[in-house]
């Protein structure tokens, strides 16, 4: 109320003051009109003029005006909505990109590994065959050049046998009956086959 | 403005009424309603024109701010944005053209007024009406028949639009007490109210009369000086020129300011009676009173 108060004396103060100012001006020059000079003529026209202006900008002037306002912020409030859900959908996108990045990383080290670990596997059955398939040759080999040994030194003996035989016939010329003569070569080749065994060990 | 000052006239004379039509009683021409005129067609003419512009086809262009329209709507946009949207809330878009037009039409007659149009327009003002002791100009704002005017128009506007839309909620803001206190609170509510255009009123008026007045007591010291001796009035002149020159730029500033008030007020008092918030009471008159401060 106290507000209320000050604001009224606050107006009605200057009246007064203008109004002194007015009679002493008046007074001073006496063919001068008032300072509050005026009548009906000049609502009149203050009605006349503050309304054409009133209606004719209200329809030709602020109208523009207030659809380009509208219309602008109307635009800009759409602009950072869709730029708002474009940077959410931009970076669900960039998290789900990222996500396949790094499955698809992670895959390729698997097959990486596996292939690795395909590789080292075969590598190793290929490296097991080979030796294998060389210790079995080698085997085979020692075993045929056994072979080969046994029935050369067997030649051998028989050789060895005939020629003794033929040079003892020879010799002797003693006549030998056939089957003397098988048991002289038997008996010759077990004692050519011990020999052999006494120098093997 | 210093023509007549050396002829000895009254401070007062460049603020005042003179007119040179009048039938019954009625004034139907004078300097300030040929200056209401002149703001008037200056604003129909000349604000259709800026504010158009042709469109380009391209959105994002005809909506970017550009020309000389863009001077306007920029203040436009901040009567909108900061003066009418806090107080008029949703009926923003509905009151909007008419506070515009309140401030451009106020402004227009505030800084018309400050254009030395008077000395110029003697000669053609004389020649058409031969008993015309005063050319085409001052402030239109600088009549309390104008400005009481103007503010009765907000009053019109405050009232019509507060039963329109406030209802039967307006009407009740006049007893804001209980009903027994009635007798009491809805006079001095009225009073209030009538206050508050008369302050309107008042304010606008003069401040407008003040300046110029100041401008003329200080530029007839140049002649009550110039009177007694020419060196003096010289030296006085010097001096009181250069200070009426910042006082002029304060005058520029004034009118600015003074439109906006006038504006700001409208506005405020619009929305005091059309938005009605039952705890907002207070605080709207909290913003008037810092409005008046």
């Amino acid at each position: 109320m106290i507000d209320r108060t000050k604001q009224l004396v606050l107006m009605v103060l200057p009246a007064p003051v203008l109004l002194f100012a007015d009679g002493a001006m008046a007074a001073a020059a006496e063919d001068s009109p008032g300072l509050f000079t005026g009548n009906l003529g000049n609502i009149i026209w203050t009605l006349i003029t503050f309304l054409a202006v009133v209606f004719v900008l209200g329809k030709f002037a602020w109208g523009p005006i207030l659809r380009a306002l509208q219309k602008r912020e109307e635009f800009i409030g759409d602009s950072l909505r869709q730029a708002k859900e474009d940077r959410e959908q931009a970076q669900a996108q960039l998290k789900e990109y990222t996500e396949q990045l790094d499955k698809a990383r992670a895959d390729a080290s698997a097959i990486v590994d596996e292939g690795r670990r395909d590789a080292e596997v075969v590598k190793r059955r290929i490296s097991n065959e080979a030796r294998a398939e060389a210790d079995a040759m080698l085997e085979r080999a020692k075993r045929e050049i056994a072979t080969a040994r046994d029935s050369a030194v067997k030649e051998l003996y028989q050789l060895t046998a005939k020629l003794s035989t033929e040079v003892a016939a020879r010799v002797i010329r003693a006549e030998l009956d056939s089957k003397a003569h098988e048991r002289l070569i038997e008996e010759s080749i077990e004692e050519l086959a011990r020999l052999r065994e006494s120098r093997d060990n | 403005m210093t023509g007549l000052l050396g002829a000895g006239s009254s401070p007062l004379d460049h603020v005042v009424q003179w007119e040179y039509v009048q039938r019954g009683g009625l004034t139907l021409l004078s300097n300030q309603i040929a200056m209401q005129i002149l703001a008037a067609v200056l604003l129909i003419l000349l604000f259709p024109r800026l504010v158009r512009l042709a469109s380009t086809g391209d959105t994002v262009r005809d909506l970017t701010p550009r020309g000389f329209g863009n001077f306007i709507e920029t203040i436009c946009n901040y009567l909108r944005n900061e003066v009418a949207r806090p107080a008029l809330e949703r009926h923003t878009d509905r009151f909007i053209p008419y506070i515009w037009s309140a401030f451009f039409y106020v402004l227009f007659c505030n800084l018309l007024g400050l254009l030395p149009l008077e000395p110029l327009t003697r000669p053609l003002v004389r020649a058409i009406f031969p008993h015309a002791h005063h050319g085409i100009g001052g402030s239109a704002t600088g009549n309390i028949w104008v400005t009481g005017t103007l503010a009765s128009c907000t009053m019109v506007m405050i009232v019509f639009n507060g039963l329109r839309i406030g209802g039967v909620r307006y009407l009740a803001h006049f007893c804001p007490g209980p009903l027994w206190l009635a007798p009491l609170l809805v006079p001095v509510e009225i009073i209030g109210l009538v206050a508050k255009i008369f302050a309107l009123c008042v304010r606008l008026f003069a401040n407008m009369v003040a300046g110029h007045v100041l401008l003329a007591v200080l530029l007839s010291f140049i002649f009550v000086v110039g009177a007694e001796s020419f060196a003096g009035g010289l030296g006085v002149g010097v001096l009181v020129v250069s200070v009426s020159v910042a006082f002029y730029m304060l005058e520029i500033f004034v009118a600015f300011l003074q439109a906006f008030i006038f504006t700001f007020l409208t506005t405020l008092f619009i929305g005091q009676a059309i938005v009605l918030h039952h705890s907002d009471h207070e605080g709207d008159h909290g913003r008037a009173k810092a409005a008046h401060e």
